[in-house]
C-alpha cells in the first residue's frame, strides 16, 4: 500500500522541528543541524512541503557582506495545522533524541 | 596532512556545486540556489563536500533528467529514432513490395509517397517532441532539419509526381542544406537575441531563414551547372529554410529562456 505523503519518519521529524516556533524563519543548514538529516534528504521534503503548500520560503539577506542570500523557511497557516495533524496521527513522539537545543532564524 | 585533504574536499564541494548550478534550468534553480548558499554555513571541506554531495538527489527530486549528461541524450534521442525510422522504412518497403531506390527508378519505393512521406516525417517531428521532453537541444535541431527537409520534400514530390532525376536529386541536396543553413542561423539567432518582444523574435528568425535560404541557393548556383540551376526548385528550398527555422524558433523557445528573462531572474551573475 503506497504511504501517505507527509508521513514518512523525516518529514514528520522537520514538520516536529518547524512547529516549536510555526512564526519564526529557518535556515537549511540549522534544520540539517537539529534533525541529523542530510541535504539530500531534507531539501527534497522541504521542497515537497513548499509545493504542497504547507511551507513559506523567503530570500533572507545574507549576515556577511559578500556571501550569498539565504533561503529561510516557515510554515504557513495551512502547513502548521496540517503538521499538527500529522504528528498526532503518528501518535509515538517523533525521533525525540534528534532534538537540540534550537534558535530559529540563525544559521 | 588533514588539512590538504580538507582543503582537497572543499575543491571538490565547489566543483559538485558548480556541477549543481549548471545542471539545473534557470527557471527551476531556487532549491538548488538554497542549497549552494547553506554549504557557506559548513565547517570545514568534508562537511561542505558531504552537504553538496545532497545536492544529487536534490536535482532527481526537481527532475530526474538532470542527471542525464546533454551528450547522452543527444544520442539516445538521435539514436533511438533512427532505430525507429529505418527498420519502419524497410517494414513499409517489403508491405509495399517496393525496392528502396535513393533515384526514382520504377517499381521504386518513391511510388508510394504518401506512406514513406508520412514515416519520414512523422519519424522527424516524433525525433523533435522527444528530444524537446529530454532537453536534448542538439538533437531538437538535428530533428527540426530533417522535419523541415522532410515535411517540404514530401509536399514538393506529391505535388510535382516523379519527375527527373538531375532536378529532384540537385532540389533535394538544396532543400536539405537550406534547412541546416537556417536551422544554424536560428541558432546564432536566439543565442544572441536580447528580447521579449515577440514580433522581433519573428522578425529575427524570417531574416535566418532568408539568410538560410539565401546561402544554399547561392552555393547551388555555385556548384552546379547554370541549365541544372535555372531548373531547380527555388520555392522548395527557400520553404525548407524557412520550416526549418521557425522549428529552430519553436525550440529555442520551449527549451531556453532569452538572456533578459535570466536577467529578469535574477539568475545571470553580476546582474
Amino acid at each position: 500500500m503506497p504511504r501517505l505523503p507527509n508521513t514518512s519518519p523525516q518529514t514528520l521529524l522537520v514538520l516536529e522541528l518547524l512547529l516549536e516556533s510555526p512564526r519564526s524563519w529557518h535556515y537549511g543548514y540549522a534544520l540539517s543541524q537539529l534533525t541529523g538529516l542530510k541535504s539530500g534528504t531534507l531539501y527534497p521534503i522541504l521542497m515537497r512541503l513548499a509545493e504542497q503548500g504547507w511551507l513559506e520560503t523567503r530570500w533572507a539577506e545574507p549576515e556577511q557582506p559578500g556571501r550569498p542570500p539565504r533561503h529561510t523557511y516557515r510554515l504557513t497557516g495551512e502547513g502548521a495545522r496540517a503538521a499538527r495533524a500529522k504528528l498526532a496521527e503518528a501518535a509515538t513522539p517523533v525521533a525525540m533524541s534528534h532534538r537540540l537545543a534550537y534558535n530559529p532564524g540563525r544559521g | 596532512m588533514h588539512d590538504f585533504f580538507g582543503r582537497l574536499a572543499g575543491g571538490l564541494a565547489r566543483h559538485v556545486l558548480n556541477w549543481l548550478q549548471r545542471r539545473v534550468e534557470p527557471e527551476s534553480r531556487e532549491w538548488v540556489d538554497a542549497l549552494i548558499a547553506e554549504s557557506e554555513c559548513a565547517d570545514d571541506g568534508w562537511q561542505r563536500l558531504r552537504w553538496a554531495l545532497g545536492g544529487v538527489p536534490l536535482l532527481w527530486t526537481i527532475d530526474p533528467r538532470n542527471l542525464i549528461p546533454p551528450v547522452v541524450a543527444n544520442i539516445v534521442a538521435i539514436a533511438g529514432l533512427y532505430g525507429v525510422i529505418i527498420p519502419g522504412t524497410y517494414a513499409a518497403a517489403h508491405a509495399y513490395d517496393c525496392q528502396l531506390y535513393l533515384d526514382n527508378r520504377p517499381g521504386g519505393c518513391q511510388e508510394h509517397a504518401l506512406a514513406f512521406g508520412a514515416i519520414a516525417i512523422g519519424g522527424s517531428l516524433l525525433g523533435l517532441i522527444i528530444a524537446l521532453t529530454w532537453r536534448a537541444r542538439f538533437a531538437a535541431f538535428w530533428w527540426a532539419v530533417f522535419s523541415a527537409f522532410n515535411t517540404v520534400g514530401s509536399v514538393w514530390y506529391l505535388r510535382s509526381g516523379i519527375i527527373d532525376l538531375p532536378r529532384y536529386g540537385a532540389t533535394q541536396s538544396a532543400m536539405l542544406m537550406a534547412a541546416t543553413l537556417g536551422v544554424v542561423a536560428a541558432a546564432i539567432v536566439q543565442a544572441n537575441l536580447e528580447t521579449t518582444n515577440s514580433r522581433h523574435r519573428i522578425t529575427a528568425h524570417l531574416i535566418a531563414g532568408t539568410i538560410g535560404f539565401a546561402l544554399a541557393d547561392s552555393l547551388v548556383r555555385l556548384r552546379d551547372s547554370q541549365p541544372l540551376v535555372d531548373n531547380v526548385s527555388h520555392l522548395a528550398i527557400l520553404a525548407s529554410a524557412m520550416v526549418a527555422t521557425i522549428l529552430a524558433g519553436v525550440i529555442g523557445r520551449e527549451s531556453q529562456p532569452t538572456h533578459v528573462q535570466r536577467v529578469v531572474q535574477g539568475t545571470v551573475p553580476g546582474v
